[in-house]
């Protein structure tokens, strides 16, 4: 998630979540969306075919793996931003799209199919299983037993990195792998305001980037 | 002017040039300034995401890896085998529509290989004399550069637009880099570092390639936009041209025929006073290699039996350094440092000739998932983990060294696969020269013994070392049309005129008998725009 460099970008992006972001599982026609007059990925390519897909994440489950997976230090308001744009990102998804064929490319590829099916049903899938093994909602048990569940649940996924968001095969992995590619997370990474990825000033390039205010907010 | 008899449409010009990609437009451009002739450009495939959309596009390639290029290729055109540094893409612009924008000259030694060295082949003309064409390509382009030592880098004037700033991380890297013994500077790229040509300067995006949301990169389309607003063009698109005709006495070509690409598929031919081959590597020989008759079996411009041979490129060895320093990855990723002192290595026992880029990375510092133990890393466990391993630097250098070309390396048809009209596609196959390949195990060894020297002159470590893959052929290929002053020996002479039409001109990469040890693209339009200025006297 960038600026697109106009200036303009960012608050387009705001105003876009909170009309489209939130969150209600429904159907809608990727293609027509009215809030397709803002730049943000999740704005369909102009000659996107139509096709109707299920949006929408259950939101009180995401936000509970999100207090599990994602840093506390977020605080509410940044795993809530975080959730937030990971729903965006899923709902713009569009499935077998062309993949960018550029040099040592012989053949058109394609993006794979919608992983949002498999993930909303794996959120519910945690549910499923917190009250089997605990006789308790994921939503309400402390963050800690949640983690346990999940590690019980990741126990197969390596861990030498994370998996790119789309290739992610667990929601949890999904959530973490997007915020992580975040210029966000980069720069809480780096303790600088690098915001790589993100269109800048040219020359400011040759100074050391500033590190990040005190209370850990980053740009 | 444009006839129509009953389905066929026939279009008449003093200049017809075939394809889009940018040694056509810099030729186009030269040639609508030096001559009065009409001149007609015609490409198989569409236009592509225009600028204007381009923002928009990235971002959904940063969200997705979605290909930022909308309608960029033509179905079942496409050629087979080796295929690295090409791509499915056929479209206005070409491959540089997604290029990365760098912009290195060739050094003077690859003009002469077989004279210094005794291996490769010479070019039928020397570096001094392709100057003025580089630095034509690099005004119109706008390169951003900065000349290195002298010695190393040659160049009759200066760099059009100032360097590309060397940024907070490079400025560390050339510091080791220089403990090394290694003199580096700003990479040349045809990227603004100021405003120029009514174009923003570069916003360090950092997606150069695939795509530029700002217009900073120069792409093709800047120019097919310019040249068609002053009506100095006529650009035919979804035209495929798929047989060029010659008159069995004379050689001239009498014209080109084709069908379009579109659903419709009708037919058209084009009447024009000289043909300029501009397609690429790929499609140029290819055309010349379909265009067989009676009087000319083996295709056009191919007594020699030369045409699709001689594919040239450069194969790399690539490391991943840790260096104790600190670097902030992200600054300006796809800008680097660049060295040509391999290039001019001098007198050699042995023949080893390369580039060398340094990048900052960003490799053995990403988000992990478990620990070292293979604990679960969640929340501001794993948060605290990255922090640890972010600081400190990676540093990724690579070299291209040289490969030259067997004469079997080469480009046929492969009646297999064909396209809606028949016609047989193309197989690529490269092959190195028994000299080269001698040379091989040397040369790559020669290069990993130079990284493991510069990481032990920083103090630092090898992290991972590969070269490049082999399945994916050569990178930044030339070839296939070869130019020379003899003809049986060469397909086109030294300014890219068909030995046997002479009034057909290869233009740009296929003609190159060699493809150095750098990146090309630079190089294909100076030498494009050589044969530009040839046409515009012969016309």
């Amino acid at each position: 998630m960038t600026d697109n460099g106009s200036g303009t970008g960012e608050s387009a992006r705001r105003t876009f979540l909170k009309t489209a972001g939130v969150i209600a599982v429904g159907t809608v026609t990727v293609g027509s969306a009215a809030a397709c007059a803002v730049k943000d990925p999740a704005t369909p390519a102009p000659d996107d075919a139509e096709t109707t897909r299920t949006l929408g994440m259950d939101q009180p489950l995401l936000e509970a793996l999100a207090e599990a997976v994602l840093p506390a230090s977020l605080g509410a308001a940044g795993r809530r931003e975080a959730t937030t744009t990971f729903v965006a990102w899923v709902n713009g998804y569009e499935p077998v799209a062309e993949e960018m064929h550029g040099y040592g490319y012989a053949d058109v590829r394609y993006l794979p199919a919608d992983p949002a099916p498999a993930w909303r049903a794996q959120l519910q899938a945690l549910d499923t299983l917190a009250r089997k093994a605990t006789r308790t909602p994921f939503t309400q048990l402390p963050v800690a037993r949640r983690q346990e569940l999940l590690d019980a649940v990741l126990r197969t996924e390596r861990g030498d990195r994370l998996p790119a968001p789309l290739g992610a095969g667990h929601v949890a992995l999904a959530l973490l792998a997007h915020w992580s590619a975040s210029p966000t997370a980069w720069n809480l990474a780096l303790g600088a305001k690098v915001t790589p990825a993100s269109c800048r000033v040219l020359n400011d390039a040759i100074r050391k980037p500033l590190p990040l205010a005190p209370t850990g907010a980053a740009t | 002017m444009i006839i129509h008899t009953g389905t066929l449409t026939t279009h008449e010009a003093d200049i017809c040039i075939i394809g889009s990609g940018i040694t056509a437009a810099l030729m186009a451009a030269h040639l609508s300034e030096h001559t009065k002739k009409s001149i007609l450009v015609v490409e198989a495939g569409k236009p592509t995401t225009p600028l204007t959309q381009r923002a928009q596009a990235r971002e959904r390639f940063l969200a997705y890896g979605e290909s930022p290029w909308k309608s960029d290729h033509v179905d079942d055109q496409n050629a087979l085998g080796t295929t690295w540094g090409f791509s499915p893409s056929m479209h206005v612009g070409g491959l540089a529509m997604h290029w990365g924008g760098v912009s290195p000259r060739y050094s003077p030694e690859d003009f002469q290989l077989r004279s210094l060295y005794g291996v490769g082949s010479d070019w039928p003309f020397t570096y001094d004399e392709l100057d003025p064409f580089y630095q034509e390509a690099e005004e119109r382009m706008g390169v951003a550069g900065e000349q290195g030592p002298l010695a190393l880098d040659p160049r009759g004037k200066p760099y059009p637009l100032p360097p590309l700033p060397i940024n907070y991380n490079l400025a560390q890297l050339q510091g080791w880099a220089s403990t090394a013994g290694i003199a580096t500077w700003s990479t040349p790229s045809a990227k603004n570092s100021v405003p120029h040509d009514g174009r923003a300067q570069c916003q360090r995006c950092d997606t150069c390639y695939p795509v530029c949301p700002s217009g900073a990169k120069y792409s093709p389309d800047f120019t097919w936009d310019a040249l068609l607003a002053a009506k100095k063009i006529t650009l035919l698109t979804e035209s495929l041209v798929r047989r060029l005709e010659a008159d069995p006495k004379s050689g001239r070509i009498t014209r080109a025929t084709g069908n379009r690409t579109d659903a419709a598929g009708a037919p058209f031919e084009i009447r024009a006073g000289a043909f300029v081959l501009a397609a690429g590597f790929v499609w140029s020989p290819h055309l010349l290699l379909l265009s067989k008759s009676s009087a000319f079996p083996n295709g056009l411009a191919n007594r020699s039996g030369l045409v699709g041979k001689y594919l040239a490129g450069h194969r790399n060895v690539n490391a991943y350094l840790r260096l104790p320093m600190e670097l902030f990855p992200g600054i300006n990723v796809q800008h680097s440092l660049v060295s040509k002192q391999f290039m001019r290595p001098g007198k050699l026992s042995r023949y080893l000739r390369h580039d060398l880029r340094i990048w900052e990375s960003s490799v053995g510092r990403e988000p992990r998932l478990r620990d070292e133990q293979g604990g679960l890393l969640l929340g501001d466990a794993m948060l605290k983990e990255w922090q640890g391993r972010a600081k400190g630097a990676t540093a990724r250098v690579r070299g291209y060294y040289d490969v030259l070309p067997d004469r079997d390396s080469a480009l046929a048809l492969d009646t297999s696969r064909t396209n809606r009209w028949g016609d047989p596609m193309p197989r690529v196959a490269f092959k190195d020269a028994p000299e080269s390949a001698a040379l091989r195990a040397f040369q790559e060894e020669s290069l990993r013994e130079l990284f493991r020297r510069m990481a032990k002159a920083g103090n630092g470590e090898i992290l991972r070392m590969e070269n490049s893959a082999n399945d994916l052929g050569q990178e930044h290929p030339t070839g296939g049309c070869r130019m020379g002053t003899d003809p049986l020996s060469s397909v086109v002479d030294a300014f890219g005129r068909a030995h046997e039409h002479e009034n057909l001109w290869v233009g740009g990469a296929p003609t190159q008998p060699t493809a150095s040890c750098c990146n090309g693209t630079l190089t294909f339009t100076a030498v494009g725009l050589r044969t530009a200025a040839a046409i515009a006297r012969a016309s």
